[in-house]
């Protein structure tokens, strides 16, 4: 005999399924004290706020972890060290300190023409 | 060719406006399409910006072939319109034999892709006549208690029309004139969802620019095609809702 303690799930579209948890959170929400109203709304603005600088780049695991490990020894960001690397390499490639040659090679990508390969040992600590 | 009819016993809950969106949907993905107005109101030609017309009657009445009084309205769009003269058909539909198949009859050798039935909200012949020829039946509503009725009424009759031997190949729900705003508009969303699970199709956000394109005898896809009842919400970083996700989710029930 099947457990009581299974429930039948509902199969909704999934707009539908979006819709409805979005409405219901609102909802509850609503029901919440006024200053924690205020502190989710304040969250929200937060979130809004920071969508403009926000960006998702791949890279290689070893330079993630790299990066991670600087920010944490120096107490610093990761977002802020990322930031001063990326302002200083725009810097150097403006002013043709960086050679993109060196590590160009034709990619095979529907979207792009050329890929970078950067040499193996970049990443052998 | 697939025979989509609308209905709710309940008036005014968004029919006659969700056919002839839809119809001009369907026109946009190359599908030869027929609106037939089932409702003596007569306002789907208006909706067109086209005066009412007999059609209807003289389809069924007069004998008169489909081909030679359909309207072409938009390309790839035809209509066949009603006017008060359909209230006749009903009276000379009830003293034929099969009454119940007449239009089913009358429309299975159609050329049509699509064939789109606007009923009228109420319960005769007529109304029976649509449900057994169509294979889909949409189901407008708007989140409130009578309308919602309306749609038990109906899968009522479906029912006993299944009884008789019919199938259906299925039905939606389609909530319309919906405010997410208000309490009772999420309460009734909640009970649609609850009963009719996967059957209900995002909604139809409540829209001003619908009446006004009416009025000016336009579709949505003319006169506001980024109006919200066109595009639904935005929910996160997604659109739900809006007779352009319904299109695309009645075209994947079409094309199987």
């Amino acid at each position: 005999m099947a457990s009581r303690n299974l429930q039948r799930r509902t199969i909704l579209d999934p707009a539908v399924a979006d819709l409805l948890a979005g409405m219901e959170n609102k909802q509850a929400e609503a029901r919440l004290p006024r200053r924690v109203r205020e502190k989710k709304a304040k969250e929200r603005a937060k979130i809004r706020a920071r969508r403009d600088q926000r960006v998702t780049y791949d890279l290689p695991p070893q330079l993630k972890q790299a990066m991670f490990e600087l920010a944490e020894s120096l107490s610093l960001p990761a977002s802020q060290l990322a930031t001063l690397a990326l302002h200083r390499f725009l810097q150097s490639y403006s002013e043709g300190q960086i050679d993109l040659l060196k590590y160009k090679k034709p990619s095979r990508s529907p979207r792009y023409e050329w890929k970078l390969e950067f040499p193996a040992e970049w990443w052998q600590k | 060719m697939f025979i989509i009819a609308l209905a709710n016993q309940k008036g005014g809950v968004g029919k006659t406006t969700t056919a002839v969106t839809l119809a001009s949907g369907f026109t946009q993905h190359q599908k030869k399409t027929l609106l037939i107005d089932l409702d003596p109101q007569g306002h789907i030609a208006f909706s067109f910006g086209f005066d009412k017309n007999p059609g209807l009657y003289r389809w069924l009445v007069l004998d008169e072939p489909l081909d030679e009084i359909v309207q072409t309205v938009r390309p790839g769009l035809d209509i066949l319109s009603s006017d008060k003269r359909t209230e006749s058909v009903k009276r000379h539909i009830t003293l034929m034999d099969f009454r119940e198949t007449i239009l089913f009859d009358r429309l299975k050798d159609s050329d049509y892709d699509i064939i789109l039935l606007d009923m009228a909200p109420s319960l005769d012949v007529l109304h029976i006549n649509g449900l057994v020829a169509c294979d889909w039946v949409l189901i407008p509503t708007r989140p409130d208690a009578m309308a919602v009725d309306g749609v038990k009424e109906i899968l009522l009759t479906m029912g006993e029309i299944t009884q008789r031997g019919h199938q259906f190949s299925g039905y939606s729900i389609l909530p319309t004139f919906f405010d997410r705003t208000t309490r009772e508009t999420i309460t009734q969303f909640q009970e649609i969802v609850k009963t009719f699970g996967e059957r209900v199709l995002p909604p139809i956000p409540q829209d001003t620019r619908v009446r006004e394109a009416a009025a000016y005898g336009k579709t949505l896809w003319e006169y506001s095609p980024n109006s919200p009842a066109m595009t639904g919400y935005l929910e996160g970083k997604i659109q739900v809702g809006g007779y352009k996700q319904i299109v695309d989710r009645l075209m994947e029930v079409i094309d199987g």
